[in-house]
């Protein structure tokens, strides 16, 4: 394995931490702010670390799917690990498992938090913990893909290890590119919801916490009862723009290009706005009679759905108290998430519409055993790989989710609350039921079962497999034992 | 003769006539016509960022494209029936691939026909790559290569390039004919590859023990009158390319390039010691197309020419396509045939079974019975390190000589964008860059001695065209402006002529 090119890597991303630390100084100098030298300490100690680790070029810069995932597994801890430090340098999150929990949910955008006054907080790691949502959004080394030549063309193997979806398709030929235009899209749209945001009166810093937070699908509030406050106009302003990143950026691609008709045809696009239709009609017909207005049962309907669905985790009200239809309706549409190609956790849509699919073939295998018949989205024919792939990722998700559930149980806290806390850090979603509810945060639970859920958390960001193989043994020992050279002597 | 037409970038410049100017890429002889010359002006501007290329077909010639072309930063579209092999290429190197029939024009607009400024179709199909280059031509506005080898379209290939409007027609099996053809007209030479619009050529050679060029320093050479209008342009040495200085000392076992004319070449290898005849006759193992090429060049040129072929139907096609050869029913590896048809006193042999492993067994045998001149084609180009181990002699890569053509020719087309180079070609497997630079204005390389500049290192000046004329320069010789300037470096990515002081 190719051990000195995940080490470039790995530096390349601490130097890109190192600029990324630098925002909640500047915010920090702002609001006259001591807790923002703790950010600058922060910054340099990556910057060192950065250097230290990209001052010998790799000799070789070919890599494959395997040095793509581990450098992509790996680049996501130690960006959490350095990400956390503030946090616990500060004493603003007194605990290294805390504040490390807090990072990591926010850079896998799930927002599960275990501060029960968020409030409290420094303006300037309020930022940073929004910051980390808009920057896990899209995925650092997608960013590290943009705006670094890593000539050798095998880079598609990161993207991949960091991309969401069954399938990891360019949208032009050169990854860098796509990269760029990737990156170009969600930082329009988040500069839009910027301008929608603050044209409905709010405060700046506000508008940017929020708005990093939607962009990224997160989910971190900077006040305790999350988007409640706010006034009905920015809960409809932040709830389009939650299924807005939710969709497949693929279709923003193709409106760049005016291929109005292909951008308007893409079949999990469809599937995704028709799921939200039926779940917010649903649930808006269950809650309509608790809720004296219709405006506002609407509002709540649509705004749960949506942050449901693209797993970002913000909340108008505390759906706990609702009635049972609608937790479930929430629980099904937490699990399906938002579309492949998106900055959204969960299962993805299109993965769901290929397993539904596949058993709508079994179902015809029984009835015409010789039949062939291949599994078709946007009418074309899917390759057996990618069904295999979703198959296989459904069922390592299931027992993944089961293991962790029984892991969590240790803390004998209810089932309700276990099961949906691991639901909601594995889909990246943030708060769940009972418990882990909206109202409610993650700080009760044990420090082991805050390490399980991490592992779910950065398992859900990274789809499994990426994650997965750093515990492989053939990776250890590649990535441990070093390679005596040929002719080199004992 | 076929002459397969190609643009170099020179013509944009050359206000002249339809001359047929020399060559750049191995030995395919360039003609430049009117409509080519149209073609290029109106080319949409672009930035140097590269080209929009699709090619379609994914065999060897079109992994040998996509991996050249992807390092040269094109944006490369791959379109292929098969998407396994899409699927491969597009997770080795940084391009985007698409399943599905080239020559569709749904498909093509997927791949982004109407942007693109080349088409390349190089799948199994003659039939299949025109009409892909028909339908891109139609569709959008891209120049269009095509691979076609059956002598029947071959033959007419000038004439379809043409009516089809198609910017060059490649033939790897007629391209292989050429080369292995050159060689048997100088025996002595590994590899002889027409350079700088054809008017010198490169000449490589390996020096053999007791020569009496071994432990001699170049300034040595040039002063006892033996290396006179040659100038030794690099040398390959366990596996490393050097461009010699003067103080350069030649050693046995060195493979050693060098660019002359092709009358001085022949007195250079004769003051030292080669033997500079072209060979009588020559075997050829194996009745396909290439060998019908190479047969149908070398009767005329009065080497007399034996073919074994297995295949009986063959070989009476081939008996009535050339009626001067001798035609062999049999099994080209059966050792008896060999020593019957007399491969012991043959001058040359040149195996070209369809089958790699055959082509080197019999390339290894007749170099052990036989003092013959052997040339070895290889089809797969995956374990050409391994075979440069093996002391086989020359070795063709008929795969390689056509994605060579067609580098050439976007080269040209991208390097006359925004920079300088008029032309650029890579020698010894892309290690070495051969540039070509029309001097347009005085700058501090012109008008002082060679000697007076402060040259990077691993570089030559190898040739100045002036007024036509070809001068092979030495240290008092100048650059004018005016002269076009061909500089062969290990050093890449040069924009300007400046770029070669230090």
């Amino acid at each position: 394995m190719n051990n000195s090119i995940i080490r470039y890597i790995l530096g390349c991303v601490l130097k890109i931490e190192t600029i990324l630390l630098l925002f909640p100084c500047l915010v920090a100098i702002i609001y006259k702010e001591d807790k923002g030298i703790y950010y600058f300490i922060t910054a340099c100690i990556c910057l060192v670390l950065g250097i230290l680790l990209t001052l010998k070029k790799p000799e070789s810069l070919v890599f494959y799917l395997k040095e793509g995932s581990a450098a992509t597994a790996l680049s996501w801890i130690i960006m959490s690990l350095f990400g956390a430090l503030p946090f616990w340098l500060s004493g603003e999150i007194p605990s290294f498992t805390d504040a490390l929990f807090e990072t990591v949910s926010g850079f896998t955008t799930t927002g599960a938090s275990i501060l029960s006054d968020v409030e409290a907080l420094s303006h300037c790691s309020l930022f940073w913990r929004s910051f980390t949502h808009w920057i896990g959004g899209m995925g650092v080394l997608v960013f590290l893909l943009a705006v670094i030549p890593l000539s050798g063309g095998s880079q598609i193997n990161l993207m991949r290890a960091e991309s969401p979806g069954p399938s990891v398709g360019k949208l032009v030929p050169k990854i860098k590119t796509t990269a760029r235009l990737l990156y170009i899209i969600y930082f329009g749209m988040t500069i839009l919801q910027i301008i929608f945001m603050l044209a409905g009166g709010l405060e700046l810093f506000d508008t940017l916490a929020i708005t990093f937070g939607t962009a990224g699908t997160g989910g971190f509030g900077i006040k305790n009862d999350s988007i409640g406050g706010y006034s009905p106009y920015i809960q409809w302003v932040v709830a389009i723009f939650m299924v807005l990143f939710g969709v497949n950026f693929n279709m923003y691609y193709l409106f760049l290009y005016r291929k109005w008709r292909k951008a308007l045809s893409i079949e999990e696009v469809h599937t995704y706005f028709i799921l939200i239709i039926i779940s917010v009609t649903v649930i808006f017909i269950n809650i309509a009679k608790t809720i004296g207005s219709a405006s506002d049962a609407l509002r709540h309907a649509f705004f749960q759905v949506s942050t449901l669905i693209t797993s970002t985790g913000f909340s108008t009200t505390d759906y706990d108290l609702w009635p049972q239809t609608s937790k479930t309706v929430l629980i099904v549409v937490m699990f399906i998430g938002a579309c492949a190609g998106s900055t959204g956790g969960g299962i993805k849509v299109s993965r769901v519409i290929i397993l539904v699919k596949s058993i709508k073939k079994e179902m015809a295998s029984y009835i015409h055993p010789k039949c062939i018949q291949k599994i078709k989205m946007d009418g074309k024919p899917v390759e057996h790989e990618i069904v295999r792939a979703t198959n296989v990722y459904f069922v390592a998700f299931t027992i993944i989710f089961f293991l962790s559930v029984l892991a969590v149980s240790i803390d004998n806290k209810d089932f309700t609350t276990n099961f949906t806390a691991v639901l909601a850090t594995i889909n990246n979603m943030g708060p769940g039921l009972a418990e882990a509810g909206p109202a409610q945060n993650f700080g009760s639970f044990s420090i082991f079962s805050k390490i399980v859920l991490m592992f779910d958390m950065l398992a859900g960001r990274l789809e499994l497999f990426p994650l997965l193989i750093l515990f492989h043994p053939g990776i250890w020992k590649e990535l441990f034992i070093k390679k005596r050279k040929p002719g080199q002597k004992k | 003769m076929v002459i397969y037409r190609f643009t170099p970038a020179r013509c944009l410049v050359d206000t002249c006539f339809y001359t047929i100017t020399g060559i750049y890429a191995r030995n395919i002889l360039i003609a430049c016509g009117a409509e080519m010359r149209l073609e290029m002006l109106g080319r949409k501007s672009r930035k140097k960022t590269g080209l929009n290329i699709i090619i379609v077909g994914c065999g060897k010639v079109g992994a040998t494209l996509t991996e050249q072309l992807s390092k040269e930063s094109h944006d490369i579209t791959l379109i292929d029936k098969n998407p396994e092999k899409i699927q491969h290429l597009a997770n080795t190197y940084d391009v985007m691939g698409l399943a599905g029939n080239g020559a569709s024009y749904n498909v093509q607009m997927e791949a982004g026909i109407e942007d693109a400024d080349l088409l390349i179709a190089v799948t199994d199909s003659d039939e299949l790559n025109l009409l892909c280059c028909t339908v891109a031509k139609r569709v959008g506005d891209c120049a269009a290569i095509a691979r076609v080898r059956t002598p029947d379209y071959s033959e007419e290939s000038a004439y379809l390039r043409q009516k089809l409007g198609l910017a060059m027609i490649i033939n790897p099996e007629l391209a292989a004919a050429h080369e292995v053809a050159r060689l048997l007209y100088l025996p002595t030479a590994l590899e002889v590859n027409p350079f700088a619009h054809g008017r010198v050529e490169l000449i490589k050679f390996k020096l053999p023990e007791n020569n009496i060029l071994a432990n001699q320093t170049i300034v040595n050479l040039g002063k006892k009158g033996v290396s006179q209008n040659v100038l030794f342009c690099a040398v390959e040495r366990d596996g490393e390319i050097i461009i010699p200085t003067g103080m350069f000392t030649l050693a046995a076992g060195d493979v050693v390039s060098f660019v002359s004319s092709r009358r001085d070449a022949r007195n250079f290898l004769s003051k030292i010691g080669f033997d500079i005849k072209q060979v009588n006759n020559t075997m050829i193992i194996g009745g396909g197309k290439a060998a019908y090429y190479l047969a149908k060049q070398l009767l005329p040129m009065g080497i007399d020419v034996k073919i074994i072929e297995s295949n009986f139907e063959r070989c009476e096609e081939l008996n009535a396509l050339l009626p001067k050869a001798i035609i062999i029913n049999g099994d080209g590896t059966n050792e008896e045939l060999l020593k019957e048809e007399g491969i012991k006193n043959i001058e040359s042999f040149v195996p070209l079974t369809g089958i790699d492993e055959e082509n080197i067994f019999l390339t290894l045998y007749a170099r052990e019975v036989s003092n013959a001149k052997v040339i070895t084609k290889i089809n797969r180009i995956n374990f050409k390190n391994v075979i440069s181990h093996l002391d086989l002699g020359s070795v063709i890569y008929p795969k390689y000589i056509t994605a060579e053509a067609i580098l050439a020719y976007v080269r040209a087309k991208t390097a006359s964008i925004g920079s300088n180079v008029e032309t650029l070609y890579h020698m010894f497997d892309s290690r070495v860059e051969a540039l070509e630079f029309l001097i347009d204005r005085e700058s501090e390389v012109t008008n002082i001695p060679i000697m007076e500049m402060n040259l990077k290192k691993n570089l030559l000046l190898c040739c100045i065209q002036r007024n036509g004329k070809t001068i092979i320069p030495s240290g008092t010789d100048m650059i004018m402006p005016g002269d076009t300037v061909v500089i062969v470096t290990t050093h890449t990515g040069f924009d300007n002529i400046q770029d070669i002081l230090v």
